[in-house]
């Protein structure tokens, strides 16, 4: 079965190729060479004047698992019923959810409709990941990953307590990968979530940990170092200490020196790119920020822009979810331990243009985005659902990409926030390539995934043709066709067949020998067996709707 | 990583989930639990399915139990009794059939969603309280009679991380008949019972709740306890490490016992204020969890417990009771339960279905919400999952509207 492209505008930034019209070729869902003359060719599209990129990847976003199902049961207001076209129908009920907070079926739906072709899951409590891959195994559509959460997890704090040597640390990380069926790691708040069952309410990252007697700066040094010496590709995912905290922008500096130059990935960094200026106690540092990444090449980010308007925020970082459920609007909250692994909360948000606070996240995230030289450094990310659902990006690739529209919305803003950003001298628009390097090359080189984000030969032809517009946020809303796997499966911003996709997991090498050592912690402590903390592949295959894919490198 | 081929089996009969027990204690029938001694000691004989209580081939059932479906315009799948991958397909057969959902604890999930959805909470699981715990709060319930190995797996354990398990305080708040024995540390220190009325619990706990918030309360006494043990337990709860109060949905009948939890839960968040407390909701059976969470990430919230009489056709699932045979109903009803499932009458349809952790794999969720573990078949069986079932009913619909 072969499938033609032919008069493509290709846009593939991973092949330095920018606008250059050719043709492609899909075999078997892979991106081939032109196939011989004798070759039957099943079907052709002439797009003629398109714009074809591969499909988009969202590196980071909230889509399954125990905090975001807790936000859909804490939300039922946002419910509301929909009548649904074929083949969407087929597969959805009636109930369909407010954007921040959609059914794992409205996920997969909504991102494809997108162009979007993959989403990563970002913070994978590893005793919860079994929840967190039934949830994504019930995403149809869109390919799937998770980063496991460690680093607030007892067996870890104990290891770095007992001066654990690095090998033993490396070794149960990759067991922890192997367990848990994730593609990287994540640490939250490092040692905060722990700190915080032991009543501590903030933690920084040269302070003692209460209890172990251990800094956020270790932990980031053993995490970051295990997953360098295991050859995982994606770099340890880190949400820095003091979260939404005014002058926290410090810490965020100084976390980036924390690895010695092992390369670390700060993610939604407007939330941690907050000074303590003006009356109100409460600015911008988005400059900084973006002046530090610049200089240090080891460090990536992505940005988890706030776009104005109701949400939920679903974090594993309890300690300051417990402060921010003060300004949960609705006003309820959850707030979990969670079986000395970590931790969650979950507090719903409504961001407003006219509130202060509101209104200078909204530009401090702009400001990092334009502020950052090099697109193959920072992600576009809402942190969905957390600065604004992922149903906002189109709108967010305009702000970046249309300047008079930037200042159009930064006009409307509180005014006191308003004299407070330098957003309106940054002049830079994005172009179409720099939005393809963001959202397509970046993120499959940052997480390993070699046959993904982009158009090369051997390529996982998953595809995204759109008709460029003035509007961006028109032209990136509703694309003209996507290919999953090189099936058509979006035509006109619609869904024309239901996929499943798959989920893409790491296995590096390492000694079983931590088993013994886990078997007897798991023994003395834990109120399940070692055994049934591990996920296999034939479970997330159950009920035939997923598979993985395994990036075993080293 | 495959599994390694473990003798451990993961035991389904109640919320908690134990997942050490041994094939060899099953074979033996030696299990210390009685509801794990039951469900393990459930026969699984080979039973035809029944059209109207004629045997029939599983074909015929299928056909029969589609056109029944067919011919309902509101259906109602209830009992619900199942594991996550039952209850992905009870959701995907309830899309095909536009029929509702509910569970045999509706009324008790509903109790604790009504709080989580109008304040929301904070709650802990069990590795948490197993190794943290030092003063444990029952209201209202003694737990052991929804959980009973709760105190030998969680409370009296050998060790803990960062407390001394033996010297645990453990109060209960309820009425004297409460089953206070398993409270007792081992030791035999005896555990501390506020006993008042069942109907007392909403008054003595808002009592409490103002004690911990330096509120006045003007009454020399609540419902018969005095103001001082509340004041007494109010430091001891102010005081602790990790002070967990636990409550079972199930326990709490009042009319407004969402109320009461959602004291408790404000209770657990004015604690947190200064010190470290966390709510702990326990019991759960019959997957009801795991239908719970289900439901909402694949169709939203499950609506509150529908009507009988508002709907026209009856499909029952009963994996983990047997016993509880499909309420009275006159229109027709299509059980798909396990082969021992007791009916008072022949159904219109009866498809046998293997019970998951009993003779089928499954997954099921732990009462706590954050665990969610794989269950393993103990005997081999010639009985089709409900997942198969529900996929052949939905091709056969799918043929019939064709």
């Amino acid at each position: 079965m072969i499938t033609v492209l032919k008069n493509a505008r290709v846009i593939d930034p991973a092949h330095g190729v920018n606008g250059e019209v050719r043709t492609l070729y899909i075999r078997d869902g892979r991106l081939v060479n032109a196939p011989a003359d004798s070759e039957k060719i099943d079907h052709i599209f002439d797009l003629q004047g398109k714009i074809v990129m591969a499909g988009a990847i969202d590196m980071h976003s909230h889509i399954g698992g125990g905090k975001v199902n807790l936000a859909r049961m804490l939300l039922p207001e946002y419910q509301e019923m929909r009548r649904l076209q074929e083949p969407e129908a087929h597969i959805c009920g009636p109930n369909c959810s407010h954007p921040a907070t959609p059914s794992t079926t409205d996920t997969g739906m909504r991102y494809i409709e997108m162009g979007y072709t993959a989403a990563f899951e970002p913070a994978i409590l590893a005793v919860n990941a079994r929840q967190a891959h039934l949830e994504m195994g019930d995403t149809p559509m869109i390919d799937k990953g998770g980063y496991a959460m460690l680093g607030n997890d007892d067996y870890f704090l104990r290891l770095l307590s007992q001066q654990a040597d690095q090998k033993t640390i490396n070794d149960y990380v990759a067991w922890v990968l192997h367990a848990t069926q994730t593609i990287g790691i994540k640490v939250v708040n490092p040692g905060g979530i722990s700190a915080f069952k032991f009543n501590q309410r903030r933690q920084d990252l040269d302070q003692m940990h209460s209890f172990y007697q251990v800094t956020p700066r270790r932990i980031l040094q053993a995490l970051s170092r295990a997953v360098h010496d295991l050859g995982i590709a994606k770099p340890l995912h880190v949400h820095c200490n003091n979260l939404g905290v005014a002058g926290n922008f410090q810490t965020t500096l100084d976390t980036m020196g924390a690895s010695d130059g092992i390369p670390m990935h700060l993610t939604h960094i407007q939330f941690h790119s907050y000074g303590t200026e003006g009356d109100k106690k409460f600015s911008s540092a988005a400059a900084q920020i973006a002046e530090a990444i610049n200089r240090q090449a080891h460090i990536t980010a992505d940005v988890g822009q706030i776009l104005f308007g109701q949400t939920v925020t679903a974090s594993g970082d309890n300690m300051m979810q417990h402060l921010n459920a003060k300004v949960a609007n609705p006003k309820k909250s959850v707030i979990m331990d969670i079986e000395c692994d970590a931790g969650c909360g979950v507090v719903p948000f409504k961001y407003r243009d006219q509130n202060y606070v509101n209104a200078l996240q909204w530009a401090i995230g702009l400001e990092v985005f334009l502020s950052v030289e090099d697109p193959w450094r920072v992600f576009l990310t809402t942190d969905h659902p957390n600065g604004a659902p992922f149903t906002s990006y189109p709108h967010l690739i305009r702000l970046l990409m249309d300047r008079t529209f930037r200042n159009e919305m930064f006009d409307k803003l509180n005014l006191d926030a308003q004299a407070m950003s330098n957003l309106k001298s940054l002049t830079r628009e994005y172009s179409l390539y720099e939005i393809a390097i963001m959202t397509r090359a970046a993120p499959a080189k940052l997480i390993g995934l070699r046959d993904r984000g982009h158009l090369g030969i051997g390529a996982a032809a998953d595809i995204t043709v759109y008709t460029e517009q003035d509007d961006k946020e028109a032209m990136f809303a509703k694309p003209d066709l996507v290919f999953k796997d090189g099936q058509l499966v979006v035509r006109d911003g619609e869904v024309i067949k239901v996929v499943w996709g798959a989920t893409h997991t790491v296995k590096p090498a390492f000694d079983w020998g931590i088993e013994r050592d886990l078997k007897q912690y798991f023994d003395r402590f834990h109120t399940l067996q070692m055994a049934n903390f591990k996920i296999a592949n034939d479970q997330i295959a159950e009920d035939g709707r997923n598979h993985v894919i395994n990036h075993t490198q080293g | 990583m495959t599994t390694p081929s473990s003798t451990l089996h993961t035991c389904p009969a109640c919320g908690l989930l134990c997942d050490d027990i041994a094939a060899s204690a099953i074979t033996s029938q030696t299990l210390s639990c009685e509801r794990a001694a039951r469900f393990y000691a459930r026969p699984v004989p080979a039973t035809p399915p029944q059209v109207c209580g004629q045997a029939v081939s599983l074909t015929a059932a299928i056909d029969a139990a589609a056109r029944l479906l067919q011919q309902a315009h509101a259906p109602l799948i209830a009992g619900c009794s199942t594991d996550v991958h039952g209850a992905r397909a009870l959701v995907s057969l309830a899309r095909h059939t536009h029929a509702t959902v509910t569970h045999l604890n509706a009324a008790s999930t509903l109790r604790n969603m009504q709080v989580l959805q109008h304040r929301g909470w904070q709650t802990t699981t069990l590795t948490e309280v197993r190794n943290r715990c030092d003063v444990l709060l029952l209201v209202g319930t003694d737990v052991v009679s929804h959980n009973p190995r709760f105190f030998e797996r969680v409370i009296w354990v050998d060790e803990a991380m960062f407390t001394a398990p033996q010297v645990r305080q453990i109060i209960y708040i309820g009425p004297q008949h409460l089953n206070t024995q398993p409270g007792t540390a081992p030791d035999g220190r005896a555990p501390h019972h506020v006993v008042c009325e069942a109907s007392a619990i909403p008054a003595v706990v808002s009592a409490l709740r103002a004690f911990i918030l330096e509120r006045p309360v003007t009454q020399p006494e609540v419902a018969g306890v005095p103001l001082e043990t509340l004041q007494a337990l109010a430091q001891t709860l102010k005081a602790a490490h990790y002070a967990t109060l636990a409550w079972v949905a199930k326990d709490l009948h009042d009319v407004h016992a969402d109320l009461t939890i959602e004291t408790l839960c404000e209770t657990v968040a004015a604690l947190n204020q200064q010190s470290r407390a966390m709510g702990l909701p326990l019991g759960g059976s019959d997957g009801d969890t795991s239908v719970n969470y289900a439901h909402t990430w694949l169709q939203g919230v499950i609506p509150q417990a529908p009507e009988l009489a508002n709907h026209d056709a009856l499909v029952w699932v009963n994996s983990f009771s047997p016993q509880q045979s499909p309420p009275l109903f006159d229109g027709p009803t299509l059980v798909l339960g396990p082969a021992d499932a007791v009916l008072s009458s022949p159904p219109a349809v009866f498809i046998p279905i293997a019970t998951p952790g009993l003779d089928s794999a499954g997954q099921q969720f732990r009462v706590d919400g954050s665990v969610t573990l794989p269950l393993s078949a103990v005997t081999a069986t010639a009985q089709p999952t409900l997942s198969e079932i529900v996929a052949r009913l939905v091709s056969a619909l799918e043929g019939v509207r064709a």
